[in-house]
């Protein structure tokens, strides 16, 4: 059956194009072998059943597991049925035009001397999407502004730049609550969705890809065994002893001639001394600051999971002073206790931070942990008193080791926003990690 | 050798393997496709089974390459006798009319074939099973790459050797380490994940005949709770069922109880930090709880 029909407007290679391209959008790596085995793989099936069109292009195109919940709402999304694409397109032109009528009523309220504040559609459509009281509140601030004493025209900059202040913290606020929200949703959907399997099912599907901090407390032992299942898993890369191949070290010529006795002392089989391995030395630095509260118990859960495994285990918290944890991992104590323990320990637990002074303890008093098989884990938002300080330090320690991984809670749409974040990312690997799934997708082969 | 897709699932039936819609469709596109099928999922679905039962349907021989750490090209494509080769060198040194040629010596019959070099040789279209193969190392991972794109092997003394037939590649990962996505992109991909308890039942049912229909229900129930308990080390495989029910069947029970759990649970739980668990988290009361609550739900005709 040929696929192609260029008499039709929309015919399915255009869609199926479209439809990889949002996917790849996403992340998946969807390749043009991948398209191509689609459109074969499709020309087998019976295009007309919808589960064999969906089950056909989710074995082409999708190669993970965990993009499978994505797949599936991509899908009934943008394979809907024409009644239902009729509805979405409704709802779309509807949205359209409200959104031009709010944006032009946002103008006209936003003046300062009868003329109009120089404000973007994005800060317009952040005040029209604020509550009523807020934007009252906001405007009574303009409106005594505007008739305060010896107020003149000229004020007007002065004016805006305060209230693209406010905007761009009301928007930061609101895109918060909103990305959460969204993951209690995909979570939700997933749990409705979850099979009978007790492998990675659609519950824990949904829960690897929340926001940690949005993971409500009912759900906290499931993402918990989730994150024990990822470290163990890690851990089983940390102790694979992976060989290159069999030359990959010196010539051993005892065992050479021991191996060819056999031949009559001719040497058909050389045999090589294997490459001596470093043993790699994994320094976790948590970030107990309030900002950081639960996702540091998450760090800490994580580094349990690894404690079992690997033995060169270094883990220190910090958020103003630096505070050695690895004792209390040694005495190998159970997940509860070790979490009361780190509390305990940390009087800073909750506070503020300060990663510059935290580091130069770290440099003076455990210089032998510092060295060229140490890997180091930041958990931390970079959320930190005087920057610069901390920049220098950090450059330093990253001459000492082997590599930073610096993993940040914070979501990746919000970086820009921080000064700090760009700084630091200029000098050591940053990865966003705010969700269980990305922490598999940072740290797998890069241990 | 083709196979249609009702006569597929039709196989699969045969060979009491119960598998989804989704499931049987994939394997039919990898054998349409002649793509390789990569499967992953938890320990104890029926990822290695898959390959077994395919070679059964398709009637043909199954070649299988256990993966593990350290595996290289000696061991999975060819390997030349050594030994053969001097013994052929020695016996000619004491005739001088015939000398021995070096094309000689490195020639097919002092070749050793090993799984790969044997699939791609093979007559007949065979099912090739690369099983666990996020055991192996990376670079072994990269060498199957020629094999399951191009179904060629190049070996330097002889040359290129293309299959004669395509096989049926079945590829199973654990799930342990990420495969690369050069090896993913050659193969179609199939998740596997535990079965529902009306499968799990029609699976006792088919491999275990002799159980009784309520026990078969009460078995699956069991085992599908105790996989949902995240805390085990190790959730029990479906051929760990089977065990379970075989053995019960030999006990001559059709009813489970609590105690019954408890006093068979070594069949299932396979670690002793697992079998604590059990005593002290769930425990026989919890075990007849479930089991009363299942046998008013009156499920157990949708698994007939």
């Amino acid at each position: 059956m040929p696929l192609i029909d260029k008499h039709q407007d929309n015919y399915l290679e255009e869609n199926l194009i479209t439809f990889a391209s949002l996917l790849r959008e996403e992340g998946l790596p969807v390749s043009t072998t991948e398209m191509t085995d689609a459109m074969q793989a499709l020309q087998k099936i019976d295009l007309f059943s919808r589960e064999d069109f969906k089950n056909t292009l989710q074995a082409t195109l999708v190669k993970n597991y965990r993009d499978r919940l994505f797949f599936d709402r991509l899908f009934e999304y943008f394979f809907a049925s024409p009644q239902q694409q009729s509805r979405d397109f409704e709802k779309a032109v509807s949205y359209k035009r409200k959104y031009k009528q709010s944006i032009d009523q946002a103008a006209s309220e936003m003046t300062f001397k009868g003329e109009r504040l120089q404000l973007t559609n994005a800060e317009l459509s952040q005040y029209s999407s604020m509550s009523q009281e807020q934007r009252e509140r906001l405007k009574d601030f303009m409106h005594k502004t505007e008739t305060g004493v010896n107020v003149e025209p000229r004020f007007r900059p002065l004016l805006e730049s305060v209230v693209k202040s406010h905007l761009r913290y009301c928007r930061l606020k609101s895109s918060y609550e909103q990305t959460n929200s969204s993951r209690s949703k995909v979570q939700d959907e997933g749990k409705a969705a979850g099979g009978s399997g007790a492998g990675v099912g659609g519950a824990d599907a949904a829960l690897v890809e929340m926001d940690i901090q949005a993971i409500k407390t009912a759900d906290l032992p499931e993402a918990e065994q989730l994150l024990q299942k990822l470290s163990r898993k890690l851990a089983v890369q940390i102790l694979r002893r992976h060989r290159t191949g069999p030359r990959s070290g010196p010539l051993d010529l005892r065992r050479s001639l021991r191996d060819n006795m056999r031949y009559g002392g001719s040497i058909f089989n050389l045999k090589y001394k294997p490459r001596r391995r470093l043993r790699q030395q994994i320094l976790l630095l948590c970030d107990v600051s309030a900002s950081m509260k639960q996702y540091s118990t998450f760090a800490i859960h994580f580094l349990h999971g690894l404690r079992e495994a690997v033995r060169n285990l270094s883990c220190f918290s910090f958020s103003d002073n630096l505070e050695n944890m690895t004792p209390e991992l040694k005495s190998r104590p159970g997940l509860k206790h070790l979490l009361d323990l780190v509390i305990r320990r940390n009087q800073a637990w909750g506070g503020g931070t300060n990663l510059g002074f935290s580091l130069q303890e770290l440099m003076e008093k455990y210089p032998d942990l510092l060295n060229r098989k140490t890997s180091i884990i930041v958990v931390s938002d970079t959320k930190t008193i005087s920057v610069d300080y901390a920049l220098k330090e950090l450059n330093k320690l990253n001459d000492r080791v082997k590599r930073i991984i610096w993993l940040n809670p914070m979501p990746k749409e919000q970086w820009p926003d921080y000064r700090s974040i760009g700084l630091i990312a200029e000098v050591v690997e940053m990865w966003p990690c705010n969700t269980i799934n990305q922490l598999e997708e940072v740290l797998t082969g890069r241990l | 050798m083709t196979i249609s897709l009702p006569e597929l699932k039709q196989g699969f039936n045969d060979a009491g393997y119960i598998c989804n819609e989704n499931t049987a469709l994939t394997v039919y596109l990898s054998l349409e496709l002649k793509k390789p099928l990569l499967i992953e999922g938890a320990p104890g679905v029926g990822k290695t089974e898959m390959g077994k039962v395919l070679a059964s349907i398709l009637d043909t021989e199954l070649i299988r390459l256990q993966c593990y750490e350290g595996l290289d090209e000696t061991k999975a494509l060819y390997e030349w006798n050594y030994q053969r080769q001097l013994l052929r060198i020695q016996m000619n040194r004491n005739l001088e009319q015939e000398q021995v040629k070096e094309d000689d010596l490195f020639s097919a019959q002092y070749l050793m074939e090993r799984p790969l070099l044997k699939a791609i040789q093979a007559e007949e279209r065979p099912v090739l099973l690369i099983d666990e193969v996020d055991k192996c190392d990376p670079e072994f991972e990269a060498f199957l790459f020629e094999v399951l794109s191009d179904f060629q092997v190049s070996i330097p003394e002889l040359g290129t050797i293309r299959a004669k037939n395509i096989p049926v590649v079945v590829l199973t990962s654990n799930n342990e380490r990420e495969l690369s996505d050069g090896l993913k992109r050659r193969c179609l991909y199939l998740y596997l994940d535990f079965p529902s308890v009306e499968d799990e039942v029609r699976i006792i049912k088919a491999k275990v005949p002799a159980t009784a229909d309520l026990l078969a229900w009460e078995t699956a129930r069991i085992v599908a709770q105790l996989r949902q308990h995240g805390d085990l080390r190790k959730k029990p495989s479906i051929a760990e069922t089977l065990d379970w029910a075989r053995a019960l069947v030999a006990l001559n029970r059709n009813r489970l109880n609590g105690k019954l759990v408890s006093d068979t649970l070594n069949l299932v739980l396979k670690t002793r930090a697992d079998q604590a668990f059990f005593k002290h988290e769930i425990g026989t009361e919890e075990i007849d709880r479930i089991l009363k609550q299942g046998s008013s739900g009156g499920d157990i005709s949708q698994c007939r």
